[in-house]
């Protein structure tokens, strides 16, 4: 697993790639509560190159909005989110929880 | 039938992912199968890493896959603490961000998304998962 974070005016864009499972998630959790204790509450996660997401990731993800929403207008949204990715995140009932959008650039431009 | 064993850490699930990805693939199911297959073992492994063995490095866990005239079967051993399926509730898919609860999801996971997923326990063998899902089903 690797990623990637550029910063944006408006927020910052974290492009995962790999596996995000119980071995790698610790390391996605510890970048994105860094960027959060920042002041960094504006944050696309874009899953286009992500090969596999487990339930921890998804926990993961779901316990930084948490943090993020604690803010004012914090706010984590996804993009690129491959198929079987989004089915098992509809399957988990986390779908609702989290703004998707087909791309980057609508996903970067909506803050 | 194909047996291997790995070694009970977080490590491992990228090869053991490997593993059932190939042997899924062997079985001729479809892409959404395979990914399905690989998240109900995902799930299954680490719950044995987190509450069987408690933590990584205790024990082994052994995957045996035994392509079916219509689909697959694998069975998951591990010599940890008895594991009761009964004790996990299922997750409150619809509940608010605020009161999400954590526990339950890999066993939920595993349930949607295979068609049979039995969990058995003996003192002398430990804990036997099986799996099967149906091509089509």
């Amino acid at each position: 697993m690797e990623f990637v974070i550029t910063e944006y005016k408006h927020c910052d864009l974290v492009e995962i790639s790999g596996r995000v499972d119980s071995y790698t998630s610790p390391k996605i959790k510890e970048t994105l509560e860094t960027l959060i204790a920042d002041g960094h509450c504006k944050i696309v996660l874009d899953l286009k190159a992500v090969s596999y997401l487990s339930s921890s990731g998804m926990l993961t993800f779901i316990n930084a909005l948490k943090h993020c929403q604690q803010g004012k207008e914090g706010k984590i949204v996804l993009s690129n989110v491959p198929p079987q990715i989004f089915n098992n995140l509809e399957l988990a009932g986390f779908h609702t929880l989290f703004e998707i959008y087909e791309d980057v650039v609508t996903a970067v431009g909506n803050f | 039938m194909t047996t291997r064993n790995f070694p009970a850490n977080f490590k491992s699930l990228s090869n053991i992912s490997d593993f059932i990805v190939t042997s899924s693939e062997n079985a001729g199911f479809s892409p959404s199968d395979i990914y399905a297959i690989q998240t109900a073992v995902d799930e299954a492994c680490s719950n044995i890493i987190d509450h069987a063995y408690g933590c990584e490095n205790l024990g082994d866990i052994q995957i045996q896959v035994t392509p079916l005239k219509n689909g697959i079967q694998i069975i998951l051993r591990d010599e940890g603490n008895p594991f009761d399926p009964d004790d996990v509730p299922d997750p409150d898919i619809s509940s608010p961000l605020e009161i999400r609860k954590e526990r339950g999801l890999g066993i939920f996971f595993m349930r949607k998304l295979m068609d049979r997923v039995i969990f058995e326990f003996s003192n002398k063998k430990g804990n036997t998962l099986t799996l099967i899902k149906y091509k089509g089903a």
